[in-house]
């Protein structure tokens, strides 16, 4: 046979060309096969992606606040279901990421967490089944959201509400907002929106304070033993600040008030009286322990631009800026957020907690929530007796002063409405409290930019106490 | 008189009844594997298609069954069986990835079956060929210069992206001359060569005296072979065919003369001939570069190269399932990429299936290429053919894996089109007749 020998060869040959293709074959389905599936350009990533059963969000008293609703396509589309609650909740696009508490939760709500055994991955990848992602219940009260947002409706500005003493967020608002069932159609109009409604100014708005600081001010002089009940001349005028005419919360004749009058009516004056008494070093250090300085962070959230930054110029008090930032006119900025802790601390016993978010999570395996222990200690910024001379100077200024319009029957309010000058604009501030028997507490900060109104800020602040009071009652009764 | 007994006059008794069943019972457990993915197919998407697609496969297999056994007795068994086993998987993979040229390949496939039998039939067919082959290679190649006047792609009717224009429009169909002119160049070489090799093996390859100076009988056909494929390179651009035509001639230079340094020296004139085309011809010049580096042009002209990995990424061991991957991403997935297609669907374990359902026809080829004693020119037919199959599987299954720069050609049996898939009958055809000595 003439040509068995080169028909053999080709045999040969044929056999392991065929072994380098297998073997070639095997490499880019196991041994490559990650990196290739990494990459940015898998279109497969961006099914799965989009195909992820998101969890639920749950407020507090397990009311539905978004969900997910499965489309023919095989893709997940997010249904946003309150839309007093779209500012907190913040977005999920699947063309634009996540914002907000979905940006907070976002590990739980995919379903990255979850601990997964090998024959149960093996099942899913057999059968196709998308991720799933866990439920998350919220502090959030959806009563006293919706309460908020009717309240604040047309304004620009933000609220926080805490409860005493588990620092839970019961309500959180940032005006203006945006709808995320509309994202991808309005997103380009959203990002050059000058109202910036994607910004949380509830937790990220660095705002002026103005007379807002003349809680931890009369804090310092409680603490070297001024007197807060000698009248002061000219305590209600105006004063002049650097070409800035600070006035009171409320409009009021040249007469001469108390230390405890004029914090009642958030008058400068007076504060500048009681400045020029003071020593430099006793400001700041009740600053300090207010913790003026420092920017407070809502676990999970994203923090302030620049609260973290290892790089940032602590700020010094100098005999020069020392009367404007003790006004809250000075550099000084302090956050929503920031203020409600304060309050929050006044409240309780000078000690503030730290706001959480989360209370449970529940795995799409399970029916039951499991609850999130919040280990974190309350910070003390004063002491208890100082807190309870605060509570009963604000509580004198709901009854008498300039907050007056907080105040709601049957419910033991206290707070400070004050006026803060930004630029050419004001802001009316809100910083208040109510207690609801025995520990229980609830604590809010309101800002109302553009607003010379800080009655209306106080009206906002006393109607979100009365509903997350509400809510708190209601919740007694049912666990009762 | 039924079959057997007419099988039992002839005195083919006991090893007709081997051939038959073996053949029946691979055709069984191929049919039950098509009829497995059908169902599965069916549960992901309810299609009454793929049912009729799976009843003209059994009618197929059925009567291609009773007609060998009655023509061919004591034909391979296992041609037939992995051809049909072939074909159905790529029928079903067509129909997954674009339902509508599925029903066309189903027609398809009874064209080539019937092709088939005309080659498997008589042994006539396959005489007038060889008698006929310089009337056959003229108008091949003149079928060929009509589509570098005529030619369409049927992707690309009207021309926008550039295709290269291949087929030649009859009606509805689309008929692709370089196909059947495989065909034809290996009968003519075969019988060429047939005639040729007692004299180039005399005239002394094996002679260290003369075995460089290559003599026009040689040389000849050599540089015709290679003038006729960079024809096709240049005027079609297409690279898979003329790589093919170069790679099928030389392995039959090489059996028909015995003289190993041939394959050295065509390797150097593809090179050469690659180097060229590298600086003359774009088409050439990206086919490298993306084999080169795809992932720097992943979302441009590399595309369909990554995205070819990727489904073998995707694929793994045990392959998404049928009907539960995503292959459309791999642009032309049907066609010159439906091995990747396959690869995420069916995984590594399919494609190792698939390379052994190939090897194991090519070597079955080969054996009966051998076992044509003292018929030179069945032999070097019997290995021609083969060689086409060999050659166009490695070359789409080297350029999709990436072994290789890509060439455009099709996976023998499972790739969408209709002259790829006649031509690919009509060689199972031959060699079920040269496997039963009836020549």
């Amino acid at each position: 046979m003439p040509f068995e020998r080169e028909i053999n060869r080709l045999l040969i040959g044929l056999l392991i060309t065929f072994g380098v293709v297998a073997l070639a074959a095997a490499y880019w389905a196991v041994a490559g096969a990650d990196t290739i599936l990494q990459r940015d350009d898998n279109p497969r990533r961006v099914l799965a992606e989009a195909a992820i059963g998101r969890g639920g969000i749950y407020d507090r008293n397990e009311t539905l606040l978004v969900t997910s609703i499965p489309q023919q396509n095989g893709s997940v589309q997010r249904e946003y279901r309150v839309p007093a609650a779209y500012s907190a909740l913040g977005y999920y696009s699947f063309t634009y990421g996540v914002g907000g508490a979905e940006a907070a939760y976002n590990t739980i709500l995919r379903g990255d967490d979850l601990s997964t055994s090998l024959s149960e991955i093996f099942t899913d990848q057999l059968l196709h089944r998308p991720q799933q992602g866990s439920d998350v219940q919220l502090t959030f009260d959806v009563n006293v959201q919706t309460t908020l947002a009717d309240a604040m409706d047309g304004q620009r500005g933000a609220a926080i509400l805490l409860s005493i003493p588990s620092g839970d967020v019961i309500g959180m608002l940032s005006l203006p907002t945006f709808d995320p069932n509309q994202l991808d159609a309005t997103w380009e109009q959203l990002i050059t929106d000058p109202g910036n409604p994607f910004f949380a100014r509830a937790l990220q708005g660095r705002y002026q304070p103005g007379a807002v600081l003349q809680t931890p001010l009369i804090a310092a002089a409680l603490l070297v033993d001024q007197p807060i009940d000698d009248p002061l001349e000219n305590a209600a005028a105006a004063y002049l600040l650097n070409e800035l005419t600070l006035t009171c919360a409320v409009r009021l004749p040249d007469v001469s008030l108390t230390l405890r009058e004029a914090y009642s009516f958030a008058c400068p004056s007076a504060f500048a009286q009681l400045i020029e008494s003071l020593e430099i070093d006793v400001v700041q250090a009740t600053f300090d322990t207010f913790q003026i300085e420092n920017i407070p962070v809502l676990e999970g959230f994203v923090a302030p631009l620049d609260a973290a930054a290892p790089t940032a110029i602590p700020f010094q008090w100098t005999t020069t800026n020392f009367r404007a930032n003790a006004l809250g006119q000075g550099d000084q900025t302090v956050t929503p957020l920031m203020m409600a802790m304060i309050a929050a601390a006044i409240v309780n016993d000078g000690n503030t907690p730290q706001p959480h978010a989360l209370i449970g999570v529940r795995p799409p395996t399970s029916d039951v929530w499991q609850p999130i222990i919040n280990a974190r200690p309350t910070i003390p910024i004063t002491t208890s007796g100082t807190a309870r001379r605060l509570q009963d100077l604000m509580r004198g200024a709901v009854a008498n002063g300039a907050a007056q319009n907080a105040g709601r029957p049957n419910l033991d309010i206290g707070g400070h409405a004050a006026l803060a000058y930004s630029g050419d604009s004001t802001l009316a501030w809100f910083v208040g409290f109510a207690t609801l028997g025995g520990s229980d507490a609830l604590a809010i900060a309101v800002v109302l930019e553009d607003s010379d109104d800080p009655g209306l800020a106080a009206d906002i602040g006393g109607a979100a106490l009365e509903a997350a009071a509400h809510s708190a009652r209601d919740r007694t009764v049912r666990s009762n | 008189m039924s079959i057997d007994g007419l099988l039992r006059a002839r005195g083919l008794n006991s090893e007709v009844s081997v051939v038959a069943v073996t053949e029946r019972r691979l055709l069984v457990l191929g049919a039950a594997f098509l009829l497995v993915n059908t169902l599965s197919l069916t549960l992901v998407r309810s299609s009454p298609q793929d049912w009729l697609h799976f009843a003209a496969w059994l009618i197929y297999a059925f009567v291609g069954h009773v007609l060998l056994r009655l023509r061919l007795p004591t034909r391979d068994p296992i041609l037939f069986p992995l051809a049909m086993t072939m074909t159905g998987w790529g029928v079903i993979l067509i129909s997954r990835l674009e339902p509508a040229f599925a029903d066309r390949q189903v027609i398809w496939h009874l064209i080539a079956f019937i092709v088939m039998f005309a080659f498997a039939w008589t042994k006539t067919l396959l005489r007038l060929m060889r008698r006929y082959r310089y009337l056959l290679l003229v108008s091949g190649l003149s079928a060929l210069a009509l589509t570098i006047l005529i030619g369409v792609n049927p992707s690309d009717l009207d021309g926008l992206y550039g295709a290269p224009a291949l087929w030649i429009a009859l009606g509805s169909f689309y008929v692709q001359p370089s196909e059947a002119l495989k065909l034809i160049l290996v009968v003519f070489l075969a019988s060429y060569l047939a005639e040729q090799y007692p004299a180039l093996r005399a005239e002394g390859l094996s002679n260290p005296r003369t075995r460089f100076s290559l003599s026009p009988r040689i040389l000849g056909p050599i540089l015709l072979m290679w003038g006729v494929s960079m024809v096709v390179l240049i005027w079609q651009r297409d690279l898979g065919t003329a790589i093919l035509f170069f790679l099928v001639f030389l392995v039959l230079l090489y059996i028909a003369s015995g003289y190993t340094p041939l394959l050295v020296f065509g390797a150097l004139m593809i090179m050469v001939a690659g180097l060229l085309a590298y600086q003359l011809f774009d088409v050439v010049r990206l086919r490298i570069d993306i084999w080169l580096n795809p992932w720097l042009e992943a979302d441009g002209r590399a595309y369909q190269v990554v995205q070819s990995l990727m489904a073998f990424a995707a694929g793994g061991v045990i392959g998404q399932g049928v009907g539960q991957g995503v292959p459309y991403f791999i642009p032309v997935a049907h066609s010159d990429f439906i091995f990747a297609s396959l690869a995420e669907e069916w995984g590594l374990i399919g494609v190792i299936s698939v390379i052994a359902l190939q090897t194991i026809f090519a070597v079955r080829g080969l054996r009966i290429a051998m076992q044509q004693r003292g018929k030179p020119f069945q032999t070097l037919v019997a290995v021609g053919l083969c060689a086409i199959l060999i050659f166009q599987t490695l070359l789409i299954m080297g350029g999709v894996l990436k072994l290789i720069p890509l060439t455009g050609v099709t996976l023998p049996f499972f790739s969408y089109g209709g002259s790829s898939l006649v031509v690919t009958f009509a060689i199972t055809g031959i060699l079920l007749r040269l496997s039963a000595g009836e020549t």
